[in-house]
């Protein structure tokens, strides 16, 4: 546990000190909701959810970037791959939530009357969705311009794709827009629970995706033969 | 050079030449002494370091070296082919607790490759490796984390070995200090100078004291001083009886190292160091 917390711990402080490429990154979400402000808040809500799981992904992927040369020697100084990506993942969600406050905060200073539950949920289910997301891109693609590149497809396609459509299900961000629904033009239960559901499931496999990738390029090879000391 | 790093410089190179430790320290001092009290430049007075050592050590012996102790590492047929182009072809090393061994060749003749699969990075086409005990391995360049601190290294690779973080800051620190570098500074990596950062690697990998060390030419950046250093620690690392593997384009330091093992392909050059093991003949 204590590898875990030290990987989830350096995560943190790394993203932290990443401060300009932080504040650009807030500065999507914050865009995001100022620009459909005037039109329609249900549509200014779920940019904004959109804006903090594009956030989070962005950091997941700089992070799992950063960390592909480190990691084979952290893996020879005693870690296991399950250490290394949960640590990760650990200290990802760590940071989505603490930027994940002043956008909660944002439309309740903003006035904006809607279920402020149910805008927590769909938030929590956006930041846990997007580590995982961003981890998987960074596994799978070795440089942050491709990555990033990927991650922008993915959200154009999350913000144009018909939510109606059984399509949307399998974008990555549709349960906090779903929840998001719930949220703003207080639907039945069924937004909420569906909202929750998919954001459970993709993070699961998300996760499974992330633990598939680590576990393979960190793994012992067989022409290895450790023998103790004698 | 001032009398200083003079004086440095023999320590270092007594040590590398295993001059007995106390005759070492012996010869050091007198010396330091004659300096402060006839003065002079030392390169007047005693001739450049390694000369002067080199006359102690035909003046006075060298204290016998430990005997090297069981295998640590054994690299058998080891091949690797990118593509239709061969790497390595049966390349084979032994290396022995107390012993360093020197991997040497021509650009692209798969040094580091050789390195990675011993480390375990990567995989072979064909051959196996068999390390007895702990693994540390230094790449040639990356391997630190841009954003963090030096101390937050040695805490990350201390908490792999399960040491506590006051500890494994200690242990970094004062691995450091062997190189020349005082590590406890408030210096996020990417701000180090290339050289330091390297010292960071290496210190990194020697922190889990490892029974096999694999280092792929970590002294890139090194100044003189931090390059004797470096040489100086690899020497104590061997006495204490760690296996070290170092990848290596410079030659004249193949007199400090018990195995040579070059990569080189036959058709390219005619010289084959002393001590040659495996390798593409």
């Amino acid at each position: 546990m204590n590898r875990i917390v030290t990987v989830a711990e350096m995560t943190v402080r790394e993203l932290l000190r990443r401060r300009g490429v932080l504040l650009l990154l807030l500065l999507m979400p914050l865009t995001f909701y100022l620009i459909r402000r005037d039109a329609y808040l249900g549509q200014s809500v779920r940019s904004l959810l959109l804006g903090v799981g594009w956030a989070v992904s962005t950091a997941a992927l700089f992070a799992t970037t950063a960390a592909r040369e480190l990691e084979p020697r952290l893996r020879l100084s005693g870690y296991r791959p399950h250490h290394l990506y949960l640590g990760r993942m650990l200290g990802l969600w760590t940071v989505g939530l603490v930027i994940s406050v002043p956008f909660f905060l944002l439309p309740m200073i903003d006035g904006a009357d809607l279920r402020y539950g149910g805008l927590a949920a769909a938030m929590l289910c956006s930041v846990a969705v997007a580590a995982p997301f961003g981890m998987l891109i960074g596994a799978l693609l070795p440089r942050e311009l491709e990555g990033t590149l990927l991650l922008l497809t993915v959200v154009t396609v999350q913000m144009l794709i018909n939510p109606a459509g059984s399509g949307a299900k399998l974008t990555p961000f549709w349960s906090s827009r779903e929840i998001a629904t719930w949220t703003v033009d207080n639907t039945d239960q069924g937004y909420l629970s569906r909202g929750l559901l998919h954001g459970f499931v993709v993070t699961a496999l998300l996760a499974l995706g992330v633990a598939a990738v680590a576990s393979v390029r960190l793994r012992r090879r067989r022409h290895l033969r450790h023998l103790p000391v004698g | 050079m001032n009398a200083d790093d003079w004086l440095r410089t023999l320590t270092a190179e007594l040590h590398q030449r295993r001059v007995a430790a106390d005759a070492a320290r012996h010869v050091v001092a007198e010396a330091a002494t004659h300096l402060r009290e006839g003065g002079g430049d030392p390169w007047v007075v005693f001739g450049p370091p390694q000369q002067y050592a080199g006359a102690v050590v035909e003046s006075i012996g060298t204290a016998p070296g430990p005997r090297p102790g069981p295998v640590r590492l054994h690299a058998a047929g080891i091949t690797k082919r990118y593509g239709r182009r061969t790497v390595l072809h049966d390349a084979t090393l032994t290396v022995r607790a107390g012993q360093i061994a020197a991997v040497i060749g021509a650009n692209g003749c798969g040094k580091s490759t050789f390195l990675r699969i011993c480390a375990g990075l990567m995989s072979p086409d064909a051959g196996e490796v068999t390390v007895s005990g702990r693994l540390g391995y230094c790449p040639q360049s990356g391997g630190t984390a841009d954003f963090l601190l030096a101390d937050e290294h040695f805490v990350l690779v201390g908490a792999g070995q399960g040491v506590a973080r006051g500890p494994a800051r200690r242990a970094g620190r004062a691995a450091a200090r062997q190189l020349g570098w005082e590590a406890g500074g408030d210096v996020q990596a990417r701000h180090l100078s290339g050289g330091t950062r390297q010292k960071l690697n290496l210190t990194m990998s020697t922190l889990s004291a490892p029974d096999v060390l694999l280092l792929d030419e970590p002294y890139q950046g090194f100044d003189q001083g931090t390059y004797v250093n470096f040489w100086d620690q690899l020497s104590r690392l061997r006495d204490a009886g760690t296996a070290v593997v170092v990848v290596t384009h410079l030659l004249n330091q193949l007199d400090r190292v018990d195995i040579v093992l070059d990569l080189t392909p036959a058709r390219e050059t005619g010289w084959h160091a002393p001590g040659i093991q495996g390798g593409r003949q």
